[in-house]
């Protein structure tokens, strides 16, 4: 039954934080739109959304938490939990749309002298997707917080409930959750879709920032046109690497709690034992993702070759 | 420019700009920190109250953010942010634990003035931190006024943390603020949309065309829809001496506050950007 | 004995942030589009997120264990695995989403696997990609940071008789004060231990030294006249 709950978990965080890297394509938000920030000041006027929200990790740890702390309440009021989680994940994603308002609205007016108007259509027509993206996201994260800390009640062994609450759970995945799809998706608009004109290979060199691709296949580029390429590698990868995090974190903690003989019948004893497992198991799965990086990076080095070219 | 346990007035300027800000820095830092020190110092006031010294917190929290940060922080608006409120959290701990201890009157009347003495603290935290900052021989930043800004910031958040500590738990006692407003997590959410409140502005309308006064309406604005998130957790809890009243009015004052501000914020910046079209081609500027 | 430790454990946990910020290879902005070397986000958020997943595993870890190096090395792992497995994901992007070969800016030879770096890096850029040493700087980093965050969580649950929320919270505020004055002293980006920036390191390291110490006094002040107990 744990390990159900467990598995679970894992497939919720892999959804959560594909539509995370999806959102921030959608709103474009945290270091690619330093870019479409730029783009103005070097003459390229664009239909871009510019939400300058702040990095993604203490954002979407606003969002989570508000949804965190709304579903608590509402949990503590003896609302049910399909009923609350759902609720909480909508105040956050009003909230999320208030604050793309501001943040669109404000940079533009403060770009006046490069003649950088407001659309009023990318303004609106841009809400909704943002809304619904990130409304996937934080449901999943507050819903991973529940059963989190829930876990020993659902799954009969009441010590295993997590001690933190739950607002606090939803706040600290959150920033992980910001944190990763800032470091992994990010790439995958930043230097691909954002300069889909320059030759593929490259890094993109320091003349080309601030000219991005502002024509799309068909009439004029927005956000809109950017997710739908995102969303076939960047989003899944991004998930992936969220849902391995969780996998490997929880599988480590209840393979040590078993093998310690922590589990079935909790003996405090075991404790320690269970604790020394679960490191040893982290440290031979690092390891191995360090072979794993030096098998790719030489790959890549004798695949690739140097650098062709000026 | 008055606020009281109601609608916020606001004074017609004639050239329609709604509030602008008469005090420059220092003066609206003093004036924020004297009303919201006046405020914290008596936990058995109505969330309105509160709440009107909890935007005047922040408000000084975010020009502070404002006027560090327009010289290049190199890591970026959000981080000055987020010190500003971990200090906040040290602070307010500080603060009702010694709020415990001087204490004078109960009920609607109480003065618990030992809730400064963390406010102190952390103002001194700030200042060494600041000095050892900007010294040219450890750090070495190199930003005018950075001591005064993080003495500032450090200061700013506590109140702002003990603000929302009093409006949640209905008084300034440390059990009682720890079963009320930290056991059960509404914590992270207090510092989360502080620090939010205090960045967000400056970060939001950055570029060369800023204007102060547009900026620091983002502030109050956000205090309104933290105003809201609270009042939904107090009226659910509902156990200090105002009963349920206590949260719906501060729900009602904080939207109201919101509605307010966010209009006027995107009426302004509208009006105020180079053009605001329905729908258009683009040009390139060479 | 018990207020030096709980002094010992919030300072340890704050150096140990600092030096756990300078060895992470944050790129920032340029990163995110192939200018730099490094993951493609900013130092503080990065730090946060790996210390945050360290926390939840340290916490839980606490639940059922009150050995203090088993729970900081819980929460150690746990960054550590955070970091690995994002860093081998973001090299997976910029291997096969935008072909680039990840190579260092800043030295000509790989100081770990000797491989060459001049020939792969593209012109006019600071290198790009996470290449093997800053890899394992960033491993190393993320261990250090996670450790720290976790003695810090474990001195205010256990000396100062905080409750698990709290005291995560405590952590967390304190933790993100000395990472972001790391992340000043390093100027935003940084390689890892292979960039001359890391030699900037003690200068950081003092002033966390000393804004940890004046915390740690601070919340003993607060576990004290909070009345919270003070049996060890």
């Amino acid at each position: 039954m744990l390990f159900a709950w467990m598995l679970l978990i894992v497939v919720l965080a892999l959804i959560a934080c594909m539509f995370e890297d999806l959102e921030s394509d959608v709103g474009s938000q945290s270091n690619p739109n330093s870019q479409v920030q730029l783009a103005p000041q070097v003459g390229q006027v664009n239909r871009f959304f510019n939400k300058a929200i702040s990095g993604e990790a203490p954002a979407y740890a606003m969002y989570c938490t508000i949804a965190g702390v709304i579903a608590f309440v509402l949990l503590s009021k003896g609302a049910h939990p399909l009923l609350a989680i759902p609720i909480g994940a909508v105040v956050g994603e009003a909230v999320h749309v208030i604050f793309s308002v501001t943040a669109h609205v404000g940079r533009t007016a403060a770009q006046k002298r490069f003649e950088q108007p407001i659309y009023l259509d990318v303004l609106y027509g841009h809400l909704l997707p943002i809304a619904t993206h990130g409304f996937m996201a934080t449901l999943c994260i507050t819903a991973i917080a529940y059963i989190q800390s829930n876990l020993g009640t659902l799954s009969g062994m009441s010590q295993l409930n997590h001690p933190f609450a739950l607002p606090m759970l939803a706040f600290i995945w959150g920033i992980t959750v910001g944190a990763i799809g800032s470091s992994t998706g990010d790439i995958h608009y930043g230097t691909e879709r954002e300069f889909q004109d320059r030759p593929f290979g490259e890094g993109k060199r320091v003349v080309y920032h601030g000219k991005i691709t502002r024509y799309a296949e068909c009439g004029i580029r927005t956000q809109k046109d950017i997710v739908y390429f995102c969303a076939k590698y960047g989003g899944p990868i991004t998930g992936l690497t969220f849902g391995l995090i969780i996998l490997f974190e929880n599988w480590r903690t209840l393979v040590g709690m078993m093998l310690g003989g922590y589990l079935p019948n909790i003996e405090a004893a075991a404790g320690n034992m269970a604790a020394i497992i679960g490191i040893v198991a982290g440290l031979a799965i690092g390891i191995a993702l360090i072979v794993g990086n030096v098998v790719v990076v030489k790959w890549a080095r004798k695949r690739y070759g140097p650098f062709v070219g000026e | 420019m008055t606020v009281g346990g109601g609608p916020v007035e606001e004074e017609k300027k004639p050239e329609g700009e709604g509030f602008t800000f008469p005090p420059e820095a220092t003066q609206l830092g003093l004036i924020s920190a004297v009303i919201a020190v006046v405020i914290v110092i008596f936990p058995g006031l109505p969330a309105i109250i509160k709440a009107a010294g909890l935007i005047f917190a922040l408000l000084w929290g975010a020009d502070s953010v404002r006027k560090t940060s327009k010289y290049g922080l190199g890591t970026g608006v959000p981080s000055i942010g987020v010190l500003a409120m971990g200090y906040g959290i040290v602070g307010a701990l500080v603060g009702i634990a010694f709020g415990k201890y001087v204490s004078i009157g109960t009920g609607l009347l109480q003065v618990q003035p030992g809730v400064l003495v963390g406010v102190i603290a952390m103002a001194i935290v700030g200042l060494i931190s600041g000095v050892l900052s900007n010294s040219e021989k450890v750090i070495g930043m190199k930003i005018p006024g950075l001591e005064r800004g993080m003495m500032e910031l450090g200061m700013a958040g506590a109140l702002a943390m003990l603000l929302q500590f009093s409006i949640v738990a209905g008084s300034l006692n440390f059990d009682v603020v720890i079963d009320k407003a930290i056991s059960n997590g509404l914590i992270a959410v207090m510092f989360v949309l502080s620090m939010m409140a205090m960045f967000h502005p400056y970060n939001a309308c950055l570029g060369p065309d800023e204007r102060r006064p547009r900026t620091l309406m983002v502030s109050v604005e956000i205090s309104g829809l933290l105003c809201v998130i609270l009042g939904i957790a107090l009226a659910a809890t509902s156990t200090s001496a105002w009963g349920v009243a206590n949260g719906v009015s501060l729900i009602i004052f904080g939207a109201f506050v919101w509605g307010y501000f966010f209009v006027k914020f995107v009426k302004t910046a509208m009006r105020e950007a180079y053009s605001t079209v329905g729908t258009g081609l683009i040009k390139t500027i060479e | 004995m018990e207020p030096i430790l709980l002094i010992v454990c919030v300072l340890a946990g704050g150096v140990l942030a600092s030096l756990g910020v300078h060895l992470l290879p944050v790129g920032g902005a340029p990163a995110a589009m192939g200018t730099a070397t490094g993951v493609a986000t900013g130092t503080v958020m990065l730090m946060l997120g790996a210390a945050m997943c360290g926390l939840f595993t340290a916490s839980s870890v606490a639940a059922f264990s009150d050995n203090i190096l088993l729970v900081s090395l819980s929460g150690g792992v746990g960054s550590w695995l955070m970091m690995g497995v994002t860093m081998l994901m973001a090299n997976l992007l910029y291997v096969f989403g935008t072909g680039i070969v990840p190579v260092s800016g800043r030295v000509d030879v790989d100081p770990i696997t000797g491989e060459s770096q001049k020939e792969y890096r593209t012109p006019q850029c600071d290198g790009h990609g996470v290449p093997n040493v800053s890899y394992i700087s960033g491993m190393m980093g993320a261990l250090l940071g996670g450790f720290g965050g976790a003695i810090m969580y474990f001195g205010l649950l256990n000396y100062a008789n905080f409750e698990p929320t709290m005291a995560g919270v405590a952590a967390t505020g304190i933790f993100v004060s000395n990472a972001i004055i790391a992340a000043y002293n390093i100027g935003g980006t940084i390689e890892g231990f292979q960039d001359p920036k890391f030699k900037r390191l003690p200068k950081a390291l003092l002033t966390c030294g000393v804004i940890s110490l004046l915390c740690g006094v601070l919340v003993w002040v607060v576990a004290n006249l909070g009345g919270l107990g003070g049996t060890m």
